[in-house]
């Protein structure tokens, strides 16, 4: 009775599914689920970070108001506004040379200088540079001088500062040398000019542009000589229009005069001369050629120009080959203006400048051509600036109220157009794509072009995958179907530890030993690159000469033991007659000793043109190809040796040879899987970092040129971030050229996978 | 056939006993250290069909793959005695092994297509000789899927993939790929394991119309098949030749015990 339940209980037992088992599989199921997801987030993670760190690159300028101050009554006696560079003590800069300082931070309320400028002479001009911040005044007897509108900061016990103004004053220089009025005076100095130039009206009532540049006595401790009075000119002749402009460049280097009609004069000051250089209309294409207004960017060489209609157009100095000088071109075109532009304030950090226009206002970033913020306020504008630091906004409206804003536009330089446009920079003839992130100078502009690294990446992977994909293919080829079994064997696992050499030591190698090898080789390699090909058919040629009872006598798969010597022996030939060659084909003339030699390394660049460096991308390519070669060569073998033996022994069991089989049966099969290989072979090539920052000389070229070296999307991350301050521009330009990293694999992967799809479906195997 | 088959050392080496025209002499077989063939002599006729059965892992396919020396792929074969084919030992050093294998065609157990058209597939080994001429290529195409009973159903659909058909018409299409090759053997292996019986009964009908131009060889698990395609039949046991005779003898009257066990379904 007992016994029968039980071996009933069992039989039903024996269909139903052990709960540890159940247990267990649902277990590993969620288990699986779970690991998935959590490997694409973190995908996704990597990539949405790398995506956050470049989104700021693509925004523009953020400007929130941060306070209002009504500073005067009387607007029309404003000449400008500034501030110091912490943004707390703006000032106001009025007709008779007097300064207005409003404390914004502190209790001291408004703080009146007084008359900058000495008495015993009468202003009769004043005018407000705020690239230098010098205020220049004329008098009426012909002299003129100049004041620095500078800040002080002073630190309390506690570190707490208070900045006060500290305005230094030169003496009067004559300028007129007749004692006439002066209209208008403006005066630059750099370190090698001080130039001041105006208009003096004499007592006819005739007008006269002087110019008159002075020279500094120098010290014994290099600073702070006595300033004297040097040569004096006078360009009325030279100018045959009437003059709307006078502005001299900062640095004193040259003055721009802009006639009412809309033509330019372009006085040089050089050697001790001022001349005029050149004559030309900003909007001389247009129809209306007049000059609204002219000023001058950071830097000296670029002036800002806006015409009547709203035109805005930047215009550079740049050499001019047929000339043989250096002379104005347009270099930029910004969109027009919507109000007529009357005030033009640069900023003294970088390219930026401000347009203010009635209530309109236009951030605009000279180098990338972008309008980086604008606004219509409800006021009338009719003073602005840009804090030093760029991180202010001020602005003057007609009731005499100043409005100071909190300017965030931590990435000016960014921009599509500057990743991936050409772009003329400042002393480039033409717009180019140019990767320069540094530079020795304080008014550098980095230069952030990927189009150099994206080549230099493409070229790498280029030449590499020229020397591996075919090595490693053929190798895999071989391997799988030729080779004899028992050498098949040994032959993987030597790949693999091929594989495993890490790539800073192949770089090493590269860059200590093959780079000096091959720097005096290179025909050698040309011959060995030529002569193996040649010696391994005339080889073979011989062997299908040979009777089949001879040939029958080797195994098959081990040919390569006949074989290899050979090519050993072709080798060390073809190295050894290399200089041979050198000596009848790579003859030039040694441009310094006016000798014949025989040497690869002139012949290359004066043959093609094209430049030869001891790290090249061919170093590069061999370097990259053995670190490559493994990788292809073991995913390539197994897809070809996962060939169904069926298809196999089917094709050999019709007649055809073993080759016939390879190429007409196992390759096509094959193919998704060689597709695979060569497309891992890439992305390891795309982003290999190491052989390409030692082997090359880093230098971001444009070029295909084999013997030139390229600086890689991966090597200029290694390359460059120690220099890159954290969340800055560079940082996270680098960040993007991650991201260009991530995106170009992903696009060739992207079309290796529907190619490797396409083939499947044509060649997948039966089962 | 073949010039360098037929050359002057070759048929000096000639077996005597020429009649013959596949003759197995001594033939033994090892995969490794495993022996898997014994041992084994028998002469088989020119034209007729010669069927191999027995228990499964007997030897039947690797004997059958001696015949075109397909053993040989795998590094792990080893042989002594021999096999000669018109007298002539295939392991001559005279012989290559490509134009035996011209002449000796062979259909697999599993039908293996190649991933090519179906026309491609009937070509292919008048391509891989070289042979380009597209009217000859069209010509024996139709000759030989029209020999394979297969003409009918795919001659509109040529350019289509071979996995596009059906099992039963993909191992008639690598019968009708062995034909085009015009062997003087043809080597099955089990050619209607998996087929269901209309196709079964197309392919021996195919066998019998075959069997006037071409010495076939088959291996079949299937006793009615055997019986009934055959003219002699040949039974192995564990590496060994237990009995071989004329098909009825076989059948009705066989000589050893353990032939009558397994023709009769009492063993294997
Ligand atoms: N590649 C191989 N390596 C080692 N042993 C093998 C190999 N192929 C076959 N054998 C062995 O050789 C013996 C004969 O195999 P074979 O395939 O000839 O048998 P068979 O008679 O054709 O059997 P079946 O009827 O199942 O096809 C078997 O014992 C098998 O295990
Ligand atoms: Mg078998």
């Amino acid at each position: 009775m007992k016994n029968q339940s039980q071996s009933h209980h069992r039989t039903l037992e024996r269909f139903q599914v052990s709960r540890r088992i159940g247990w267990f599989d649902r277990f590993m199921n969620h288990f699986i689920v779970v690991g998935g997801l959590m490997v694409i987030a973190a995908v996704m993670g990597i990539f949405v970070f790398i995506f956050l760190q470049v989104a700021p690159l693509f925004h523009g300028a953020e400007v929130k108001l941060l306070s209002r101050h009504k500073l005067t009554d009387t607007v029309d006696s404003v000449v400008a506004v500034d501030l110091d560079e912490w943004g707390e003590l703006p000032v106001l800069i009025q007709k008779d040379g007097s300064l207005r300082y409003r404390d914004l931070k502190g209790d001291r309320g408004i703080i009146e200088n007084g008359q900058v400028f000495q008495a015993g002479e009468t202003l009769s001009s004043i005018h407000y540079n705020s690239l230098n911040r010098l205020l220049v005044a004329g008098s009426n007897s012909g002299r003129f001088a100049y004041a620095k509108v500078g800040y002080r900061p002073e630190y309390d016990s506690l570190s707490v500062r208070t900045v006060h103004p500290d305005v230094t004053r030169s003496d009067w220089f004559d300028l007129s040398g007749k004692g006439e009025r002066i209209l208008f005076v403006d005066y630059g100095e750099g370190d090698s000019n001080k130039l001041a130039v105006g208009i003096c009206l004499d007592s006819e009532g005739n007008r006269h542009v002087r110019a008159v540049s002075l020279e500094q006595d120098l010290s014994l401790f290099g600073e702070g000589g006595k300033i004297s009075l040097g040569a004096r000119f006078d360009l009325t002749e030279a100018i045959d229009q009437a003059i709307q402009q006078i502005d001299v460049a900062p640095d004193g280097g040259l003055v721009l005069i802009v006639a009412e009609n809309g033509e330019v004069f372009v006085f040089f000051n050089q050697g001790g001369k001022l001349e005029l250089g050149q004559r030309f209309e900003p909007f001389g294409d247009l129809p209306d050629r007049r000059v609204g207004g002219a000023d001058f960017l950071l830097g000296d060489t670029s002036a800002v120009f806006t015409g009547w209609e709203g035109e805005n157009r930047v215009y550079s100095l740049s050499l001019d080959r047929d000339k043989g000088k250096r002379l104005y071109a347009r270099t930029k075109e910004f969109e027009p203006m919507p109000e007529l532009p009357e005030g033009y304030f640069p900023g003294v950090r970088n390219n930026s400048f401000l347009l203010v226009g009635n209530h309109h206002a236009s951030l605009r970033f000279s180098t990338t051509e972008s309008i980086r913020w604008q606004r219509n306020f409800e006021f009338e504008i009719i003073r602005g600036l840009i804090g030093e630091k760029y991180d202010r906004l001020g602005f003057l409206d007609r009731t005499g109220t100043f409005h100071l804003f909190h300017l965030r536009d931590p990435h000016p330089q960014a921009g599509l157009r500057a990743f991936l446009g050409k772009v003329r920079y400042e002393g480039q003839a033409e717009p180019d794509y140019v990767w320069q992130s540094t530079g020795g100078t304080d008014d550098f502009e980095p230069k952030l072009s990927l189009v150099p690294l994206i080549i230099g990446s493409l070229k790498g992977t280029l030449y590499a995958m020229l020397f591996a994909a075919p090595i490693a293919l053929l190798g895999a080829l071989y391997t799988s179907q030729f080779l004899h079994p028992k050498w098949r064997d040994h032959v993987k696992p030597t790949m693999e530890i091929m594989a495993s050499l890490p790539s800073v030591v192949l770089g090493f190698m590269a860059a200590l030993w093959l780079a000096p090898l091959l720097d005096t080789r290179v025909p050698s390699l040309l011959l060995v690159l030529l002569g193996v090909p040649c010696a391994t058919l005339a080889c073979n040629w011989c062997w299908g000469q040979l009777p089949h009872r001879v040939r029958t006598s080797i195994p098959a798969g081990l040919e390569f033991l006949l074989l290899s010597p050979i090519i050993l022996i072709t080798c060390i030939l073809c190295w050894k007659a290399g200089p041979l060659a050198e000596e009848i084909l790579f003859v030039v003339t040694n441009p310094e000793t006016g000798e014949r030699v025989a040497d690869f390394r002139l012949w290359w660049p004066e043959f093609t043109g094209a430049t030869y460096t001891q790290r090249n991308s061919l170093v590069v390519g061999f370097m990259m190809g053995f670190a490559v070669i493994p990788v292809i060569f073991s995913i390539a073998e197994d897809s070809l040796s996962n060939v169904p033996k069926s298809l196999r022994s089917g094709s050999l069991a019709l007649g055809a040879s073993r080759w016939q089989t390879a190429v007409n049966i196992v390759l096509p099969t094959a193919s998704p899987g060689i597709i695979s290989a060569l497309l891992i072979g890439i992305s390891r090539a795309l982003g290999e970092t190491m052989i390409v920052v030692m082997a090359t000389g880093n230098t971001p070229l444009k070029d295909f040129n084999i013997f030139s070296g390229m600086r890689a999307l991966s090597a200029n991350i290694v390359v460059e971030f120690p220099q890159a301050p954290f969340q800055g521009t560079l940082y996270r330009t680098l960040f993007l050229g991650a991201l260009t990293l991530f995106i170009m694999t992903f696009i060739i992967n992207t079309m290796a996978e529907v190619l490797r799809q396409h083939l499947r479906n044509r060649y997948k195997a039966v089962r | 056939m073949n010039p360098q088959w037929q050359n002057r050392a070759a048929s000096r080496r000639r077996d005597p006993r020429g009649r013959d025209y596949i003759s197995v002499k001594d033939y033994c077989f090892w995969f490794g250290q495993a022996q898997v063939l014994k041992g084994l002599n028998l002469d088989m006729q020119k034209g007729s069909v010669t069927a191999f059965i027995g228990p499964s892992g007997c030897g039947k396919s690797t004997l059958l793959r001696s015949f075109n020396r397909l053993n040989e792929l795998n590094p792990q074969a080893r042989h002594r005695g021999d096999i000669a084919i018109e007298g002539l030992s295939i392991y001559d050093p005279a012989v290559e092994v490509i134009s035996l294998r011209k002449r000796v065609g062979m259909v697999f157990q599993k039908s293996n297509p190649f991933p090519k058209s179906i026309y491609e597939n009937v070509v292919y080994s008048l391509r891989v000789a070289g042979e380009n001429n597209k009217s000859i290529l069209d010509e024996v195409a139709e000759n030989s899927l029209r020999s394979a009973a297969l003409w009918e159903e795919v001659k509109d659909r040529l350019g289509e993939s071979a996995f596009s058909l059906s099992l039963g018409q993909m191992q008639r299409l690598c019968i009708a790929r062995a034909i085009a090759n015009e062997p003087e053997v043809i080597l099955m292996d089990e050619p209607c394991s998996a087929l269901d019986p209309i196709a079964t009964a197309k392919i021996e009908e195919l066998i019998h119309e075959l069997k006037v131009k071409y010495t076939i060889i088959i291996v079949t698990h299937n006793m009615q098949q055997a019986a009934r395609v055959s003219d002699s039949t040949a039974f192995f046991y564990t590496g060994n030749l237990i009995e071989y005779n004329k098909t009825q003898e076989i059948f009705l009257n066989p000589q050893n015990d353990k032939t009558e066990a397994y023709v009769s379904g009492r063993s294997g």
